[in-house]
């Protein structure tokens, strides 16, 4: 277990007579990327809160480094809430001064770590302007300063791609891998699975408010490859081979997706493609992010 | 980085300062409220200073009484309003008035009666030393026909006046004290109400905003709401000394003296009461706050606060007699803070009665924030909708 390993145990709650979570555990460690995916309502902001105190769950715990979330252990979390929240009559600049000083940052180091952050966000020329007065995307981005203008050692963030154009979009991937390589575990929630299959080291694939999945993302969609095979032939399209124990699930322009039975050789399949003609790929077929979530949720 | 609780109060309050002194509505309002004060200290005593003037023309008949008028009207004592009387001989009171200068004329027609004779209107003072002089001058032809000494005829048109003997006397007050506990009062009324509001504003402008998220994830809910609490209370206290000190530096401009050490002798307790009485419902306007969700809310969940405010002002103000309704009102901790500065105004609280009533207000004002705390605490994160009392009062003893 790695020193700064946050770690959920059993976390359950109920919203009147509606279990939110169910036992929910999983691991965020240090160095990773740890995306959070789920359905609308599934739970992933209820967790989200829970983590960083707001909400207090029925049952369950949540530590860091082994410890529990004290205070002064939350203080060290970059929290950006689903719904977001700022000032909106506050000017820019200021409100992260005050937010940095709440959590304990001297005013003189919180002024120029954010003056640093708005330069890399691109918002120093709005630094004075009040927040209200700027687009939905660049209050994002400073909400994204706000997360991160104490240095946080865990970073929580609730859907901070959303409402994000393509271009602020990868200026905050690299925010967030940068911080996941200086040692932050970072745990963020998201519905782009494309994003998290692209950005994430681990998954955590919560349904109905129990964790379905958690763990390194290769090989979770190794795990639930099963036994398909991809293989192309060059200078051959629509390869459809008839072999014992394998089904032609689709015979493509570029490639061929087989389905193995439990008892079938793919070595005979690689063979036969050799038989074919020069073989330019063959590998096992792994489930995109959507597979995965469309099979969990199923 | 470890929190430290009064840092991180301190800078709560901080921001709430902040946030109303660049408020341009209430710095506009704190600089009308303050003009009014010093209009209305300043003003009166700029038009009472001055003794009006009148040039009388009296003809050969009418010459005593005119003297005797300015006379009365350069001293006659403090039934007799004062008056600078000229008098200038005429034989035609009609014509004299052409002058405009002359405001009145006198004569004495056939049956012996004064005669005043003006343009529009005589002067209400001009009027009353006129016929004070009148009787005066009939009373002494009267004494003289009768053969009465000049000593026997003093007496007479100046009797000793009785020597009044007080058992409890009032202090001599320049200013009402009635005036005083209005002045309080509707400053009170209009200082609370701003900043009961601005807390409950300050505070469902964090929930609609969702910064409650970040803060609360960041700091205790209490110390939160402790440093709301204690930025507008410092806020509130600042205001009124201000009004009151533009006020006392008014009357010392105009050299009344008297109304700053009267108004300072009060001020203390009136000032101790607002401030005591300030936190006992601090905390329940900031959960006015955080019952709503948005804030158009905020005008149906701070009606009862505002009703709070609003009784013991019009309490303060209306039950002015001592009775045993005032008395008692002036112990019940919503309208003591106000009723009990106001007896001891009046006259009417014994030395003891003040430090009671503010130890009931003080155990009231500790039930209060306790109550307050607990329900700000189970309602600020519901930021789904509008919260009951007793949903945010059962979260807030699980939080």
């Amino acid at each position: 277990m790695t020193q700064a390993t946050l770690q959920v145990q059993e976390l359950t709650h109920d919203f009147g007579d509606r279990r939110a979570l169910d036992g929910v555990s999983f691991e965020v460690r240090p160095g990773r990327l740890t995306g959070f995916v789920g359905a609308n309502g599934a739970g992933k902001t209820t967790t989200m809160r829970a983590i960083v105190g707001v909400l207090a769950p029925d049952a369950g715990r949540v530590t860091f480094r082994g410890e529990p979330m004290t205070l002064d252990v939350r203080r060290r979390i970059g929290y950006m809430p689903e719904e977001r929240g700022l000032y909106p009559k506050m000017k820019v600049a200021e409100q992260l001064v005050y937010l940095a000083r709440i959590l304990g940052v001297e005013r003189a180091t919180a002024q120029s770590r954010a003056t640093e952050l708005l330069e890399t966000l691109g918002l120093t020329d709005r630094a004075h302007d009040l927040l209200h007065t700027l687009s939905l995307g660049n209050q994002q981005r400073v909400q994204v300063a706000a997360a991160l203008i104490h240095e946080p050692d865990l970073l929580i963030l609730d859907e901070p791609f959303s409402g994000l154009d393509p271009i602020a979009m990868e200026t905050m991937a690299a925010h967030l891998r940068a911080r996941a390589e200086a040692g932050v575990p970072v745990l963020f929630s998201s519905h782009q699975l494309d994003l998290v299959e692209r950005l994430c080291d681990d998954l955590v694939l919560i349904h109905e408010g129990q964790v379905v999945a958690a763990g390194d993302a290769r090989a979770l969609r190794e795990e639930r490859a099963g036994r398909r095979y991809r293989v192309a032939v060059e200078g051959v399209a629509g390869w459809a081979p008839a072999l014992a124990g394998m089904t032609v699930v689709e015979a493509g322009e570029r490639a061929t997706l087989v389905d193995l039975d439990d008892a079938a050789d793919p070595q005979a399949l690689l063979a036969a493609a050799q038989a074919e003609g020069p073989v330019s790929h063959f590998s096992r077929a792994l489930p995109s992010l959507a597979d995965l979530f469309a099979e969990v949720v199923r | 980085m470890n929190a430290s609780r009064s840092d991180l109060i301190r800078l709560v309050a901080g921001r709430e300062i902040a946030v109303k002194l660049r408020d341009k509505g209430f710095l506009a309002s704190t600089l009308v409220f303050i003009a009014v004060i010093v209009i209305a200290v300043v003003v009166p005593a700029l038009i009472e200073g001055d003794t009006p003037e009148y040039t009388v023309s009296a003809s050969s008949e009418a010459r005593p009484v005119a003297e005797t008028a300015a006379a009365l009207g350069s001293d006659g004592g403090p039934s007799l309003p004062a008056a600078d009387i000229t008098v200038m001989d005429t034989d035609d009171p009609a014509a004299s008035l052409t002058d405009p200068e002359v405001a009145a004329a006198l004569a004495i027609d056939a049956d012996g009666g004064v005669v005043i004779t003006a343009r529009e209107s005589v002067p209400g003072d001009l009027e009353e030393l006129v016929a004070a002089a009148s009787a005066v001058v009939t009373a002494q032809a009267v004494a003289a026909d009768a053969g009465l000494s000049a000593d026997q005829l003093a007496a007479l048109t100046s009797p000793t006046a009785p020597r009044v003997e007080l058992l409890e006397p009032k202090p001599d007050q320049p200013v009402p004290p009635e005036l005083v506990i209005i002045i309080f009062g509707f400053m009170f009324y209009f200082t609370v109400l701003t900043f009961g509001v601005a807390i409950a504003q300050s505070v469902v402008e964090e929930k609609s905003s969702r910064v409650v998220e970040i803060l609360v994830a960041a700091l205790p809910i209490r110390w939160l709401l402790a440093g709301k609490v204690l930025g507008n209370t410092v806020m509130a206290l600042g205001q009124v000394l201000l009004i009151v000190g533009a006020g006392l530096l008014g009357s010392k401009a105009i050299g009344k003296g008297e109304i700053v050490t009267q108004v300072l002798g009060v001020s203390g307790w009136f000032l101790a009461f607002f401030v005591l009485g300030f936190l006992m419902l601090a905390c329940l306007w900031a959960v006015a706050g955080s019952l709503a969700s948005r804030v158009e809310e905020l005008q149906s969940t701070t009606l009862y606060m505002q009703i709070a405010v609003m009784v013991p002002f019009f309490a303060a103000i209306l039950i002015q007699d001592e009775s045993p309704l005032r008395v008692a009102l002036s112990y019940f901790p919503l309208t003591a803070p106000l009723l009990m500065p106001a007896r001891i105004a009046t006259g009417d609280a014994a030395v003891w009665e003040p430090w009671a009533a503010m130890g009931v207000v003080a155990l009231t004002a500790l039930a209060l924030v306790a109550v307050g705390a607990r329900l700000y605490s189970g309602s600020v994160l519901n930021t789904s909708a509008r919260t009951k009392l007793g949903g945010a009062w059962a979260a807030g003893g699980r939080g």
